[in-house]
């Protein structure tokens, strides 16, 4: 009869439930695919050049398994507040107490359980999926990466059939454990704000130092990578600890001085929402906090990853000033180049004798050739041109856009009556410039591929522009993409965490809303006050997070040349997908709330 | 002098053409004076709530047209019906309904905020209907920190502050002990008949009901009966509501 009971009521709440089990849906497919990605060894091996990225990935993996275990309780109590007026009813109606923890227990784990399996094998989807997309669109070749990875799914699955144990066990005992009555009347009380200015200053201070400790700690670490292994956990605790500080204090102390105004406060249903926003708000600081972290975690990821990747072409173009290079040019070649945009051609005579490779010094005075001077200093390529061949560094270049059996020789550039008269086969390097190499990426590698085929020992030799590049983007690619799966999965998890948080105090805000609309509120008010409201949680720790990252980008200042020319997009990336969260959100909660 | 409240025919069918149907209110017909104190009484189930949630435009009659204050409001859109509750309406719910994240203050302002008025017309309006109610000691405490009948009462001050045409109560003594319930009717009479406020009152209970000018007994979703106070005591009265639930139940 119970049980009937409470299936039906679950019926009742399809819609509730289908957030409910969504969101844990979600949770397993990220988890999933952040282990898919962290338990590959042989992926992270062979992608990144960094021996600390699997210490990286382990303490990612450890962060996500304690952001989902918070989600999951939020998620948990989101259930539990849909179901503990019902359950508090049968069991004053005479239902026992261990009766109803068992239906509550049984109830918790099915749905955890059918949520995981389904989850995982989403997971899997798009894992396929986001790494199709990185890897075709950005140019990203990435090896031994594979969306079905056993070992990941194993522990997918036990971690969160053991999380939901837990969770199960946890309501039942909780409702085992509360009476009746408050389980009847479970709206929660209202938290004074205490106005205790004294602590609040000292909150506010105590975190501002808190912060500039962990500011200080990666400002830093930029220029002492070595400070990395104490720096990072320092700088993680004192921001976490901080954040939280100034959070409490901060939004306690700007909600009672926008109340005290009141002309801002009195207006409409201002009032009503700043009350909103404290009612909850020692609930909220912490999650607040962590999401502030989380995000800028997230955040930090995608903008380095996308740092390292964005830094390829910079990279490329300071080893290599010519973006192709072509021996003995034929016909197909020539009409590659012409398809090149802006391209301007060089083009060089060459004889080579057994020890020695010639060169016309005319040549070189007609068409100068230039060069990217590195300056080891500033790490900044700058272009030289030369008209001569007594140059080191012109040498180098010369010599190593040459054929292999080549690169040994000497070479010497002689005057056109010396040239002519040197017993040798004649031959001729041209160089290609264009007005961008990313641009002509594609005839620059056909033209390549054709100098291969035709001088097949320039194999192995890293010849020209489009190998070196091949060769770097590679390298900076798994970087890039495992920034980006880091990012995307945090960020992810932790909107959703807030989602749930917000979500499971919808169910007793019910009565407010209703309230309202009853004593004359428009809809639109309503609507305009939840929109403000949920905005103001989405807010909040999104700035916080910002300012966190932009001084965390500090860490990377000696890794990356300019650490903060690439923000555009991995912000863009950020707001759309946080973006996306909010306005889900505020979709689901007026749809529990409003009629 | 014009109605306040004009029912005329009106009807209410719960449930949709296809679904199962039932008919809550049938072919209610009266009004309400200016200045008038009328009680609704009836057994469970019998219509009450039903048709003040039409008159306060909660909900919308089958059939039937309702003009309060000279105003059809059975032709108003969504907006201009959750203006109109803000402006001409004020209710009393049985469980106070009261928000507790905000102060009684707050509480009490709420419906001036609402229109938008400034802050220098909230202020006195709060105050002065508070004192009226004996709730100025009391302003800056949150509802869980009142007792019962300081919450209803709070209620009351916040479906005044706005001086409505009218006032809808639905059972707002029910949750009240006899000696709580019996200071609300007078706050209510005393309001009536300083204010001049019209006042619509569904109530259970006889001494509530016998603060009331006139009372309306509906039955089975009809008005069966009426009963004026044609201006003898309270006593009285109430003697004569008795005898009329007795009879009228049979
Ligand atoms: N939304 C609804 N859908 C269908 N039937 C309804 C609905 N609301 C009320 N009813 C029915 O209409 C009838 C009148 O209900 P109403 O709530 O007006 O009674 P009431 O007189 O206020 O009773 P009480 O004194 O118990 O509050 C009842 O039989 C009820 O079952
Ligand atoms: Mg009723």
């Amino acid at each position: 009869m119970l049980n009937k009971l409470a299936i039906g009521g679950i019926k009742h709440r399809i819609r509730d439930y289908s957030v409910l089990f969504s969101g844990l849906m979600i949770a397993a497919a990220i988890f999933y695919m952040f282990m898919s990605l962290a338990m590959n060894k042989d992926f992270l091996n062979s992608n990144s050049p960094a021996a600390a990225t699997v210490f990286i990935f382990g303490f990612g993996a450890v962060l996500l398994a304690i952001i989902t275990v918070v989600y999951i309780n939020y998620a948990n109590k989101f259930l539990l507040s849909m179901r503990q007026k019902e359950y508090g009813m049968f069991m004053m109606l005479g239902a026992k107490s261990s009766k109803i923890s068992k239906m509550i227990f049984v109830e918790t784990f099915i749905i955890g359980a059918i949520a995981s399996v389904i989850g995982i094998i989403l997971g899997i989807f798009a894992t396929g999926f986001v790494g199709q997309l990185l890897m075709k669109n950005l140019d990203m070749p990435v090896k031994y990466f594979s969306s079905f990875y056993m070992p990941a799914l194993i522990t997918t699955l036990i971690f969160f059939i053991v999380i939901f144990i837990f969770s199960a066990l946890r309501n039942s005992i909780s409702l085992r454990m509360t009476k009746v009555l408050t389980l009847l009347n479970k709206d929660s009380q209202p938290t004074r704000i205490k106005r205790n200015t004294v602590w609040t200053v000292f909150q506010a201070i105590i975190g501002l130092i808190f912060i500039g400790i962990g500011y200080a700690a990666m400002i830093h670490m930029g220029s002492n990578p070595i400070f990395i292994y104490i720096g990072v956990p320092v700088a993680l605790v004192t921001i976490v600890i901080g954040t939280y500080f100034v959070m409490n204090s901060l939004t306690t102390t700007i909600i009672s001085a926008l109340k005290k105004n009141g002309k801002f406060s009195q207006k409409g249903l201002n009032n009503f929402t700043l009350s909103q926003l404290n009612f909850r708000i020692k609930d909220y600081t912490k999650i607040l906090s962590m999401v502030s972290i989380m995000f800028s975690l997230a955040l930090g990821a995608i903008t380095v990853g996308l740092g390292f990747y964005q830094q390829i072409d910079t990279v490329v173009n300071g080893q290599k000033y010519y973006d192709s290079q072509i021996i003995n040019i034929n016909s197909k070649e020539k009409a590659l180049v012409d398809k090149m945009s802006g391209a301007s051609t060089n083009r060089y005579d060459y004889k080579t004798t057994d020890k020695t490779v010639y060169y016309r010094q005319s040549d070189f005075k007609s068409q100068p050739f230039t060069y990217s001077h590195f300056n080891m200093d500033s790490m900044f390529s700058t272009q030289k041109k030369s008209t001569s061949l007594n140059n080191d560094e012109v040498k180098y270049e010369i010599q190593s856009s040459m054929l292999p059996k080549n690169q040994t020789k000497e070479i010497k550039a002689v005057s056109d009556q010396e040239y002519n008269n040197i017993q040798g086969k004649a031959n001729s390097i041209t160089y290609v410039k264009t007005d961008s190499f990313r641009k002509n990426l594609t005839p620059i590698k056909q033209v390549s591929e054709e100098q291969q085929s035709r001088f097949p020992s320039m194999k192995n030799a890293i010849a020209d522009k489009y190998v070196v590049y091949k060769n770097i983007n590679g390298f900076f690619s798994g970087l890039e993409f495992m920034g980006f799966f880091l990012g995307i999965a945090f960020l992810a998890m932790l909107a959703s965490c807030l989602m749930f948080k917000i979500l499971s105090g919808a169910a007793g805000d019910v009565k407010r809303y209703n309230m309202l609309h009853k004593i004359g509120a428009r809809q639109k008010a309503l609507r305009a006050s939840i929109n403000k409201e949920i905005a103001v949680l989405f807010a909040v720790p999104a700035t916080l997070g910002i300012v966190h990252v932009l001084v965390g980008l500090q860490m990377f200042k000696a890794l990356l040349m300019k650490p903060y020319s690439n923000l555009a997009l991995p912000f863009i990336i950020f707001f759309v997908l946080y973006g996306g969260y909010y306005f889900l959100t505020r979709h689901l909660y007026k749809k529990i709330v409003l009629k | 002098m014009q109605n306040i409240v004009d029912v005329k025919n009106i009807e209410k069918i719960y449930g949709k053409a296809n679904e199962k149907q039932f008919k809550a209110l049938s072919d209610v017909n009266f009004e309400v004076q200016p200045g008038e104190f009328v009680g609704i009484m009836g057994a469970s189930g019998s219509g009450k709530t039903t048709l003040l949630n039409i008159l306060s435009t909660l909900d919308t009659p089958t059939r039937g047209q309702v003009k309060i204050a000279g105003e059809d409001i059975t032709q108003l859109k969504n907006n201009e019906m959750a203006d109109f509750r803000a402006n001409q309406i004020g209710f009393i719910f049985q469980d106070f309904n009261l928000l507790e994240n905000l102060t009684a203050y707050e509480n009490i302002a709420l419906p001036l905020a609402l229109q938008n008025r400034s802050n220098k017309e909230i202020k006195p309006a709060v105050a002065r209907i508070s004192e009226k109610l004996g709730l100025t000691e009391i302003l800056n405490h949150y509802p869980t920190e009142l007792s019962g009948g300081q919450k209803q009462r709070v209620a009351a001050a916040r479906a005044l502050v706005h001086q409505p045409k009218i006032i809808f109560g639905d059972e707002p003594t029910g949750a009240l002990d006899s000696k709580s319930a019996r200071a609300l009717m007078d706050t209510m009479t005393k309001i009536n008949q300083e204010d001049n406020v019209s006042i619509l009152l569904v109530t259970h209970d006889p001494f509530s009901a016998s603060f009331c000018d006139r009372i309306l007994f509906i039955k089975d979703g009809e008005i069966g009966q009426e009963l004026k106070n044609e201006s003898h005591s309270r006593g009285e009265f109430y003697q004569e509501i008795l005898d009329s639930l007795g009879t009228f139940a049979e």
